[in-house]
């Protein structure tokens, strides 16, 4: 049979496994910025600003904490990360217009029927970053 | 420029916009699998679930429903052991690779990359990925498969698409397992496809048991159907 081992991620020994999801991510974002920082130049990058959306899943303080590790010895170490948030939401029909739904069922608050949801929520981006040159 | 600028950029300080995908490497190299999968007129396959809900078991069933109608290759996400891999050969799997990520929630498309380059790609007609068990992670880390699955069970409930709406939106096709205890465990049917259409208007929802069989004829017509529309295109 084949397979094989894999290494976990490429940082220093982590071992709560509950910040993977964030660590993949910002090894990604870490790579990312550096390689945007090295093609304009920059000395130092002073901020990095990250939408993330709600369905997205990822955890800010788990985010901070896989960004401090993993941008030591590296050019954006320092970096202010900075995390706009953005909701999930759906629309009602009947009432044409957007809700954020309550927690225990996906209904409009107005109308009680259920909605569909919509694009909000997704975004996973690298924005912009504040630099030093 | 204000007094801000004007200072700011006396220190060399400037803003870059970048707008760039945080997993864009991810989805770069799960395209690349996409393409490949294509060019062998393979079907790739997603299955994303709890721990628990019974993927290897509706692959072992799938294995079997689709016996002389397609050859099943499968790759095994777990964080340890083989014990998946053992079981869906057993089943009669016509290839199957096994991925231990020593820790890691979910796999992502590098990881399928190998996979694929082990696997006897011109004798296989789908690829079924066996996801690390999480309906979380996964759901964001595209692989190059042509169909997520999102696999519950009755017995965990239903309010799971409450839970977890990102995997329920984004799936091409929920299959809740165990549907033989319904009668025993608390599962609202009508609150569950409820919330489940409001995440995801089209997908089919397949209830169906892989201890007893039941309802899983069904599932192996519609991914013999996707297959043909893979082939079509």
């Amino acid at each position: 049979m084949k397979g094989y081992n894999l290494e976990v991620g490429r940082a220093a020994p982590l071992t709560d496994a509950i910040f993977m999801h964030e660590l993949s991510v910002m090894t990604a974002v870490l790579d990312a910025v550096e390689q945007h920082a090295q093609q304009v130049g920059a000395r130092k990058v002073l901020a990095i600003n990250l939408v993330v959306g709600e369905r997205t899943s990822f955890v800010d303080d788990a985010l901070l904490f896989c960004f401090d590790m993993l941008a030591e010895g590296r050019l954006p170490a320092g970096a202010r990360l900075n995390i706009r948030r953005t909701p999930m939401r759906f629309h009602c029909a009947s009432c044409a217009s957007d809700y954020e739904p309550s927690g225990a069922h996906f209904r409009c608050p107005s109308c009680d029927r259920p909605g569909q949801i919509t694009n909000d929520g997704r975004e996973l981006l690298i924005e912009s970053m504040e630099i030093e040159t | 420029m204000t007094s801000h600028e004007s200072l700011a950029a006396m220190h060399g300080v400037k803003t870059i916009s970048i707008v760039q995908n945080m997993l864009e490497q991810n989805d770069l190299a799960a395209e690349a699998n996409r393409q490949r999968l294509r060019q062998h007129g393979i079907l790739g396959v997603n299955l994303i679930a709890a721990p628990g809900a019974g993927k290897t078991s509706l692959i072992s069933r799938l294995i079997a429903t689709l016996q002389g109608q397609a050859r099943l290759g499968v790759i095994e996400g777990d964080i340890a052991g083989t014990i998946d891999t053992q079981k869906v050969l057993a089943a009669g799997a016509a290839d199957a690779v096994q991925i231990n990520t020593g820790g890691n929630c979910h796999l992502e498309a590098g990881m399928i990359r190998r996979a694929l380059d082990d696997l006897d790609l011109a004798n296989l007609d789908i690829v079924l990925i066996e996801n690390v068990g999480n309906l979380v992670c996964p759901t964001h880390w595209a692989l190059g498969e042509q169909l997520k699955i999102c696999l519950s069970s009755a017995a965990e409930g239903h309010d799971k698409p409450i839970k977890y709406p990102e995997i329920f939106a984004v799936s091409h096709a929920i299959v809740i397992n165990k549907i033989d205890l319904i009668e025993l465990v608390d599962f609202d049917r009508a609150f569950f496809y409820e919330s489940v259409r409001a995440l995801n208007p089209n997908a089919p929802i397949f209830e169906l048991s892989c201890r007893n069989g039941e309802g899983v004829l069904a599932f192996g017509v519609w991914i013999l159907d996707c297959l043909k529309q893979v082939r079509d295109q």
